[in-house]
C-alpha cells in the first residue's frame, strides 16, 4: 500500500464524504443503512458485540469530520474497501449517534472552519509536547474517549509512526512511558466518553434548517456582506439545498447555491458555487441562529466570518455594519437581522439623524456621534440587542490580523493549490486614560489601511525572499503565493518559501499609524486531512 | 534579533527529516522476497583499492573507485528502497544494507552482487518491527546486531512492545533468525562495536552493551550527564558512519548558561560531540563549536583529531581547541551524509539528490562531482573501506 494514497485522499475527501448524501437517500432511514455496512464490512476487524455496538467504534465520540478521518485511515491503512456513498451514510450516523455536543466543540472550531492561521495554547504543556506538535490540538480536543481507548490510540500512534519517539521534544524524554502513565490518563479524564453535554443535546430541540435566512458577514481583503439564505429541504435525512443572495459593502454582488447536510443536528456543511467559486460552509447551528466560515475550498485562505439568522418572524440583531464610528462625525451605519422595526438605539452620545429601511433585515440609519463621548455602545431594536458600536475620538493603536501567518506556494502544475495570506488592520482606542495597554482600551474595528512587505531579517534580504515568495496588493492587503517548485534562480535552487514582514499603514486624520505582522511563505501542505 | 530567533527554522529541518522517516516508514508492512543472484554482470573489487559504497533509489548500492572518483559497479537491491542506510563489514567486502521501510537487512557480497544474508526485523507474522538506523557488526564480522522497535498487530488495536536487541550470525544466510534477543533501552539509533566487542548505541545516554549477557551500562550520559550551568543535549543521530580514526561520534547541541537564573537568552549556544574510542574505549565529552548552523553528521579527520567537520546546507571544518570555524564552503543543495578517505585527503558529501560531491578536505574546495545512476539517495549512508 502507498503512503501517498493520503495526499488525493486529503482535502477532496472532505468534499466527497461531507457533501450531500442525496444520491443514497433510500426507504432505509440512514441508521438501517449504516448499521447494515457496519455489520458488513466494519466487522472484518472489529467485533460486534451484541445489537449495535462494535469494538473500538462504539467508545467513541468525535466531530463529522473527525469520523471522515477515522474511516479513510481504515481506507488508506488497513485495506477498507468502502463507497463514497457509504462512507457518507456511516459518517452521517457515527455524527448523529456518537458525535459532539455543541458545547463540546466551543473553543476548537477554528480547525473545522479551517482557519489556518489559529495559534493554539493548551495546557498543559504535556498535551502541546505529546500531540500537538505533529497536528493540532484541535483534533484531539474533539474526541470524546475512555482512559482505554485514548490507550489504544496512544499505541496505534507510536505502532504506525515508530520515529514520533525520536522527534525533538521527544527525544528528551522517555516519551512513550510518559505518554503511557501521565497523558492518556489525563486525556480520559478531562474527554471522557460520557458527558452531561452530550446527554442533554440528544435530549434537546434541534433548528429546522428549512425557510430563509439572514446573513452576515465580514471577509477579510474585501468587507462586510449581507445576503439572504434560502434553506429547502431534499430528500433524504437532513440534505438540503441552499442558495444565497447578498451583497459586500463595496455593492459587489455574492450569489451562488449547492448542497448541505447537517449533522448531529447542528453541523452545518455545505458545498455551494458562489460568484464562480467553489465554497464551503461550516457552521454551528443553535436556537434558531448560526455561526462559522464560509471559505473557498481552493484557498482556504479566502473565507467569510459568517452569522445568520432564521426568518421565522423573531426580532434578532446579527450586526451593525461598519461596527464603529468617529465621534463628532455623521455617518450611515447599517443593521442586519431578521424582523427589524421601530426605532433603534445606538447608546450614549450617539443620535439618529434618519432611517432608510430596505427590508425587515437590513435598516440603514444615519447617525451623529457626540464628540464628547467615547466607548463601546450597546445597539438595540426594540427587543433585538447584542450588538456593538464602538465611539472612538482617535485610532491610537493598529494591530495587523494575523499577527503571524503562513502561506504555501503551490500550482505551477502541481497537485497542491497556492494558499495565500490575507491581512487586516485592527484599530485600537486608548480609551479615557489615553494609554494604550490598559483596560479601558477598546477595540474599534477593521479599518481600512495601505499595504507593504518587507524581508523579514538579513537571510530574507540575501535570499530576495521578497522578490521570489509572491506579492502583497498595497490596497486590500492579500498576499498572492508565488508557484510551488525548485527555483534554479534560487540560492541552492530552493522553492519559492520566504520570511517577510507585512506593515500595514492606517491614516487617520493627521495621524499615521503603522503595525507589523510575520509571514512565512512555506512549502505546500502535502498531508491535508480534514483536521490538520 | 537573537541568534535563537534566527535559526528558529532549524528544529524544523530535524523535524522535517523525521517527518519523511515516518513517511517511509509507514509503507507496506509486507517485504517482497527477491531471488538472492540480482546483477549478472557484477564486477569483483580489486584488493587493496579505496572504494566508497552509496545507495538510491530505485533499490541499488554504488560502489564507487576512490582514487579517481569514478562508478565501478551498481548491485541491485531487493524491496523497497528506504532509508538505505549502509555499513561494511570488516571483511571489506560485504555490505549491509537496512531497507524495506526499515524492516529488513541484507547482507551483499560487492564482488559478486550475490546476496549473503537477510533478516526480517519482525520475529512473528502479527508483528510489525522497525530499526531506526541501528545496526552493527561484530569486530570479526561473524554477528549482527539490531536494535528493535516491534508493534503486535492485533485485529482491531495495535500494541507497542518494548524495544529489544537482536544478535543474528552473519553465517546464517537468507532466513537469519536472532540467535540471542535482549532487552534494550528505547530511544536508540545508531550503534558500533568496539575492537573488544562491546556494543555501543546512541539514545538518552550513549551506552555500551555486552553482546554475550545483554547488560547495558552507561558509557556517556547524555540527557542525564551533570554538567553545572548546562541544559541536557540534543541530540539526533541517525547516520552509522564508520570512521577510518575507528571513531564512535555523536553531536551534540547544547546551552550554556551565564549563571544560576538559568537565563536562555543570555546562554552561550554550544556545538559538541561525545566520542568513543572504538580501539581503546576511551569515551569523552567536548564542545567544539558555537553553535550557528544544524548539521546532520560530523566526523574528525583521520589525520588530525583536532579537526571536525560537519555538513548539511554548508560543509564546516573546526579546530576542536580553539573552538573556532576555520572554514566554510557553501554547497549547491543539502548533503546530508559525510566520509573521508583513508588518507583524510578528501571529503565526500551525499544524501539527498542523487549525485556524490568531492572536497578538498584542507581547502574544502569543491574537487569533484559524481553523478549516480537512479534517483534521490534517501538518507543513506557513505561508507569508504579498503578492499
Amino acid at each position: 500500500m502507498n503512503n501517498f494514497m493520503l495526499k488525493p485522499l486529503g482535502l477532496s475527501l472532505l468534499a466527497a464524504s461531507l457533501g450531500s448524501m442525496a444520491s443514497v437517500a433510500s426507504a432505509a432511514s440512514v441508521a438501517e443503512q449504516a448499521e447494515g455496512i457496519l455489520n458488513k464490512q466494519c466487522v472484518a476487524c472489529h467485533t460486534r458485540e451484541g445489537d449495535n455496538q462494535w469494538s473500538r467504534i462504539s467508545y467513541q465520540r468525535k466531530t463529522p469530520e473527525g469520523w471522515l478521518m477515522t474511516i479513510a485511515r481504515m481506507q488508506v491503512m488497513h485495506g477498507l474497501e468502502i463507497s463514497d456513498a457509504d462512507r457518507r451514510v456511516l459518517v452521517k450516523h457515527l455524527s448523529d449517534t456518537q458525535g459532539l455536543a455543541p458545547e463540546e466543540t466551543d473553543g476548537y472550531r477554528y480547525v473545522l472552519e479551517r482557519r489556518l492561521n489559529a495559534q493554539e495554547s493548551l495546557e498543559p504543556a504535556l498535551l502541546a509536547e505529546g500531540c500537538a506538535r505533529c497536528h493540532s490540538g484541535a483534533r484531539f480536543k474533539l474526541q470524546r474517549r475512555d482512559e482505554a481507548e485514548w490507550e489504544h490510540l496512544a499505541h496505534f500512534h507510536l505502532g504506525q509512526y515508530p520515529s514520533a519517539e525520536y522527534q525533538m521534544l521527544s527525544r528528551d524524554r522517555d516519551w512513550f512511558p510518559i505518554m503511557m502513565e501521565k497523558l492518556v490518563p489525563m486525556l480520559g479524564e478531562q474527554q471522557p466518553l460520557q458527558s452531561s453535554e452530550w446527554s442533554s443535546w440528544q435530549q434537546a430541540t434541534k433548528t429546522d434548517m428549512k425557510g430563509r435566512w439572514s446573513v452576515a458577514g465580514h471577509m477579510p481583503g474585501k468587507g462586510d456582506l449581507t445576503a439572504t439564505m434560502v434553506v429547502t429541504p431534499l430528500a433524504g435525512e437532513d440534505q438540503f439545498s441552499v442558495s444565497m443572495s447578498g451583497q459586500y459593502a463595496d455593492g459587489t454582488p455574492l450569489q451562488g447555491s449547492g448542497k448541505a447536510t447537517l449533522y448531529t443536528g447542528y453541523e452545518w456543511r455545505a458545498n455551494l458555487t458562489i460568484d464562480g467559486v467553489r465554497m464551503r460552509q461550516v457552521f454551528a447551528v443553535r436556537d434558531g441562529q448560526l455561526t462559522g466560515r464560509m471559505f473557498n475550498r481552493n484557498d482556504e485562505s479566502m473565507g467569510a466570518d459568517i452569522s445568520a439568522a432564521h426568518m421565522d418572524g423573531k426580532s434578532t440583531l446579527l450586526a451593525v455594519q461598519p461596527g464603529y464610528i468617529k465621534a463628532g462625525t455623521q455617518s450611515e451605519l447599517m443593521l442586519v437581522g431578521t424582523g427589524l422595526s421601530g426605532m433603534p438605539t445606538f447608546g450614549k452620545g450617539v443620535e439618529v439623524v434618519s432611517i432608510r429601511k430596505d427590508s425587515d433585515r437590513r435598516m440603514h440609519v444615519t447617525v451623529r456621534a457626540s464628540r464628547n463621548h467615547e466607548g463601546v455602545n450597546a445597539v438595540s431594536i426594540g427587543k433585538a440587542k447584542g450588538v456593538e458600536l464602538a465611539v472612538y475620538k482617535d485610532i491610537d493603536q493598529v494591530n495587523v490580523v494575523p499577527a503571524y501567518a503562513v502561506a504555501r506556494v503551490g500550482g505551477n502544475g502541481g497537485s497542491t493549490n497556492k494558499l495565500f495570506a490575507r491581512f487586516e488592520a485592527e484599530a485600537w482606542s486608548a480609551g479615557k486614560d489615553g494609554q494604550t495597554g490598559t483596560a479601558d482600551d477598546f477595540r474599534i474595528g477593521m479599518v481600512p489601511a495601505t499595504w507593504e512587505a518587507r524581508p523579514f531579517d538579513d537571510i530574507a534580504a540575501a535570499d530576495n525572499d521578497l522578490g521570489f515568495a509572491g506579492r502583497l496588493d498595497p490596497r486590500t492587503g492579500v498576499f498572492s503565493t508565488a508557484d510551488a517548485g525548485p527555483n534554479p534562480q534560487r540560492r541552492m535552487m530552493t522553492n519559492n518559501a520566504g520570511h517577510l514582514t507585512v506593515t500595514a499603514q492606517v491614516q487617520d486624520g493627521n495621524q499615521t499609524h503603522s503595525a507589523d505582522a510575520e509571514l512565512i511563505v512555506t512549502v505546500q501542505r502535502w498531508n491535508n486531512p480534514p483536521i490538520p | 534579533m537573537t541568534e535563537i530567533h534566527k535559526h528558529w527554522w532549524k528544529p524544523l529541518a530535524l523535524t522535517g527529516f523525521v517527518a519523511t522517516l515516518a513517511t517511509t516508514l509507514a509503507g507496506c508492512a509486507t517485504a517482497p522476497m527477491d531471488s538472492a543472484s540480482l546483477t549478472p554482470d557484477s564486477k569483483p573489487l580489486i584488493p587493496g583499492k579505496e572504494y566508497m559504497i552509496m545507495a538510491n533509489r530505485p533499490h541499488q548500492i554504488h560502489v564507487v573507485e576512490m582514487e579517481n572518483d569514478t562508478l565501478y559497479t551498481s548491485c541491485d537491491m531487493p524491496g523497497d528502497f528506504g532509508p538505505g542506510a549502509l555499513i561494511m563489514a570488516p571483511d571489506n567486502h560485504t555490505a549491509y544494507m537496512l531497507t524495506n521501510h526499515y524492516k529488513h537487512i541484507y547482507g551483499i557480497d560487492l564482488d559478486t552482487c550475490e546476496l549473503t544474508f537477510h533478516a526480517a526485523m519482525s520475529q512473528a507474522p502479527n508483528e510489525r518491527t522497525i530499526s531506526m538506523m541501528s545496526f552493527a557488526l561484530s569486530p570479526d564480522g561473524s554477528e549482527l546486531y539490531s536494535l528493535q522497535n516491534p508493534t503486535i498487530l492485533n485485529r482491531d488495536h495495535y500494541r507497542v512492545q518494548d524495544t529489544r536487541l537482536s544478535v543474528y550470525k552473519t553465517a546464517d544466510g537468507m532466513n537469519a533468525q536472532p540467535v540471542r534477543t535482549f532487552d534494550a533501552p528505547r530511544q536508540v539509533t545508531v550503534m558500533a562495536t568496539a575492537n573488544d566487542g562491546s556494543l555501543y548505541m546512541a539514545g538518552a545516554d550513549i551506552y555500551k552493551m555486552d553482546v554475550h549477557t545483554g547488560k547495558v551500562e552507561t558509557a556517556i550520559p547524555a540527557r542525564n550527564w551533570q554538567r553545572p550551568l548546562y541544559a541536557p543535549p540534543d541530540v539526533l543521530a541517525v547516520w552509522p558512519i564508520q570512521s577510518p580514526r575507528n571513531d564512535f561520534t555523536i553531536l551534540y547541541v547544547t546551552a550554556k548558561f551565564q549563571d544560576e537564573t538559568y537565563d536562555m537568552n543570555t546562554a552561550e549556544w554550544i556545538y559538541g560531540y561525545f566520542n568513543v574510542d572504538l580501539e581503546t574505549g576511551e569515551t569523552t565529552t567536548t564542545d567544539f563549536a558555537e553553535f550557528t548552523e544544524i548539521f546532520f553528521t560530523g566526523m574528525r579527520s583521520p589525520n588530525d583529531g583536532n579537526l571536525m567537520y560537519g555538513v548539511l546546507n554548508n560543509l564546516a571544518k573546526y579546530d576542536i581547541k580553539e573552538k573556532k570555524q576555520l572554514k566554510t564552503s557553501t554547497l549547491d543543495h543539502s548533503y546530508y551524509c559525510l566520509a573521508f578517505s583513508h588518507d583524510g585527503k578528501k571529503i565526500y558529501a551525499g544524501g539527498t539528490f542523487n549525485d556524490l560531491a568531492i572536497f578538498d578536505a584542507d581547502s574544502l574546495e569543491l574537487i569533484g562531482k559524481l553523478e549516480l545512476p537512479g534517483g534521490d539517495t534517501s538518507p543513506t549512508t557513505l561508507q569508504a573501506f579498503v578492499r
